[in-house]
């Protein structure tokens, strides 16, 4: 549920410039311009925090925050002081009453989104509610990392992809290069000096706009400690080094929630392609068949019932491969699509080993299992190429 | 009650080019730096705004503060800086300014005000002197001038920002 935020000020250039600085969070705002519309909104809303100003017409901030500690309904409310009162005396006078933070006018936007983040769960908006990222789109990743030569990896092992991998090797630069460019994700050594992993992790999770940032370890495996003291706290996964890239990669889309279904899955013309990887690791066939239903089914539900089940660049087949393709082909047989395969010849061999595939049938080449489903004619129909399966 | 002669022009002085330029580089993102005053410093300023037909119209906040020192200060600012420092404080385009009327203008130049007094008037009572803020007010015109009752000390400070001359006009109730 989404946190209420009322605001209560005379000043309406004070509650423009309070919705203004929680535009980009994921909250209501409600507004009072005194002390007695505050508590009637207070009173009927019961928000999640009071910004109160103390100088207001009618009644002022400190009666009703004294109204609002003796009312049970209340009195549970977090109420921070935003107000140019700022009086040694009196800011401690108001403290006793109760409150949870004090905010003196003038005041940088910065510094109320933080306070309110220490009171309540400010969640970022995304760009938009509807928009899935994909694996094509840019991204920002940070590294901090006081090894040169693993930076140097990753964004060399990464460097296929959309996203900027920024290397830095102290806490400092990092706080510094968070502030000036939030990062989508952000990798730390778990080695560095004077535990500063653990330093940053809390300095990440405490800072609203890092708060839901993905957090990668990067440690030796065999250094147990600092392994479970990072899973412990909660970091988003450990990435043990030496570094396998294409395991990182996948982890990174995943903890990103990134849309990968694009690798597999492809409209070309009016039919459907999914094409298996050359490495169908356990992670890649987890994705292909968490994607596999919901593709064909919006293929179908845009009038495209025709799919070709590419495993061309296949290295080997494992019982993983087996598995994944009878999915695929039961799933099109349920949904009414019509299917052909593509394999190679390594491949089509090793099936005819098998008691459950001996009797697929494989075109050898894509444009001959579109054109065996109606699709444009291959120019030259290959002499070995098998007749096509399709289903019903 | 501590009489308010107690109150040196240093302090004075100090706490409202503090305040002034403390506003207006946290809510403004400007610089506002204490104009050069050439003889008697705290009335070098007069008067605060040029009265005649051509003056270029003002829009000053007025705020109060009242308890063991009681006084007010008028903050001047020129219209089309305070219609620049309004479109910064709220985001908002110079078109969307004026389609949104001179209410606007004033609400945040009212706000402006109060928040200079109020860090001021909390100078003061950090000083020893504690006393509240009242509710802010606005005058707009080009050919007024505010004149003070005999028992009432006045200190006027100029400051440059962005090209544009800003006004303090403190006065502050004699004798209490």
């Amino acid at each position: 549920m989404r946190n209420k935020i009322l605001t209560v000020d005379d000043s309406k250039t004070v509650r423009i410039i309070v919705r203004k600085a929680f535009k980009s969070y994921d909250c209501e705002i409600l507004e009072a311009s005194n002390g007695v519309e505050g508590l009637a909104v207070a009173a009927k809303e019961m928000p999640d925090l009071i910004l109160l100003d103390i100088t207001m017409p009618v009644m002022d901030g400190v009666e009703m925050l004294t109204r609002l500690k003796s009312d049970p309904q209340l009195k549970n409310i977090p109420i921070m002081m935003l107000t140019a009162e700022g009086g040694k005396d009196n800011v401690l006078k108001i403290a006793k009453i109760g409150i949870r933070d004090y905010i003196v006018k003038p005041f940088k936007e910065e510094l109320l989104i933080e306070k309110a983040g220490r009171i309540i769960e400010l969640k970022p908006l995304s760009d938009g509610p509807t928009k899935v990222r994909s694996i094509f789109d840019a991204a920002t990743l940070l590294v901090v990392e006081d090894k040169p030569a693993i930076v140097q990896q990753i964004q060399a092992g990464l460097k296929h992809t959309p996203w900027a991998v920024h290397g830095v090797s102290t806490q400092g630069e990092a706080m510094d290069f968070w502030t000036k460019t939030p990062p989508d994700l952000i990798m730390i050594s778990l080695t560095l000096p004077e535990d500063a992993a653990f330093t940053l992790f809390r300095l990440i999770r405490s800072n609203v706009k890092t708060k839901y940032t993905p957090v990668f370890g990067l440690v030796v495996k065999t250094e147990a400690g600092p392994l479970q003291q990072a899973q412990t706290v909660g970091f988003t996964t450990v990435i043990t080094k030496p570094i396998d890239v294409s395991e990182l990669e996948s982890k990174i889309a995943k903890a990103m929630n990134l849309d990968t279904s694009q690798r597999y899955f492809k409209l070309e013309s009016d039919i459907l392609v999914m094409r298996l990887p050359e490495n169908c690791t356990p992670a890649v066939l987890a994705e292909i068949s968490n994607y596999m239903k919901p593709k064909l089914a919006e293929a179908v539900d845009a009038g495209n019932n025709k799919a070709v089940i590419d495993v061309h660049p296949l290295k080997s087949v494992h019982m993983g491969v087996i598995k994944i393709l009878m999915l695929a082909m039961q799933t099109c047989r349920e949904l009414g699509v019509q299917f052909s395969l593509v394999g190679n010849t390594q491949l089509i061999a090793e099936c005819k080993g098998f008691e459950d595939t001996r009797n697929w049938v494989f075109h050898d080449t894509l444009e001959n299992a579109k054109a065996s489903l109606g699709g444009p004619k291959a120019p030259a129909e290959p002499a070995a190429a098998a007749p096509a399966m399709a289903s019903a | 009650m501590p009489a308010t002669q107690e109150i040196s022009e240093t302090l004075i002085r100090s706490n409202i080019s503090r305040a002034v330029c403390d506003v207006f580089k946290t809510m403004l993102s400007r610089n506002a730096e204490p104009a050069v005053t050439v003889g008697d410093g705290a009335m070098a300023s007069w008067p605060p705004i040029p009265v005649d037909g051509d003056a270029v119209p003002q829009v000053v906040g007025t705020v109060g503060f009242i308890g063991d020192v009681n006084g007010l200060i008028y903050l001047y600012l020129p219209l089309p800086f305070a219609e620049l420092v309004t479109s910064h404080l709220l985001g908002m385009t110079v078109q969307e300014l004026e389609e949104a009327g001179d209410e606007v203008v004033n609400d945040a130049i009212g706000e402006i005000t109060n928040m200079t007094v109020g860090s001021f008037k909390n100078g003061l009572c950090d000083a020893g002197f504690p006393c509240k803020l009242t509710i802010p007010s606005i005058l707009r015109g080009s050919n007024f001038s505010i004149e003070p009752i005999s028992s009432v000390n006045r200190f006027i400070y100029s400051f440059e920002s962005s090209g544009h001359k800003v006004v303090a006009d403190i006065l502050l109730k004699a004798g209490d």
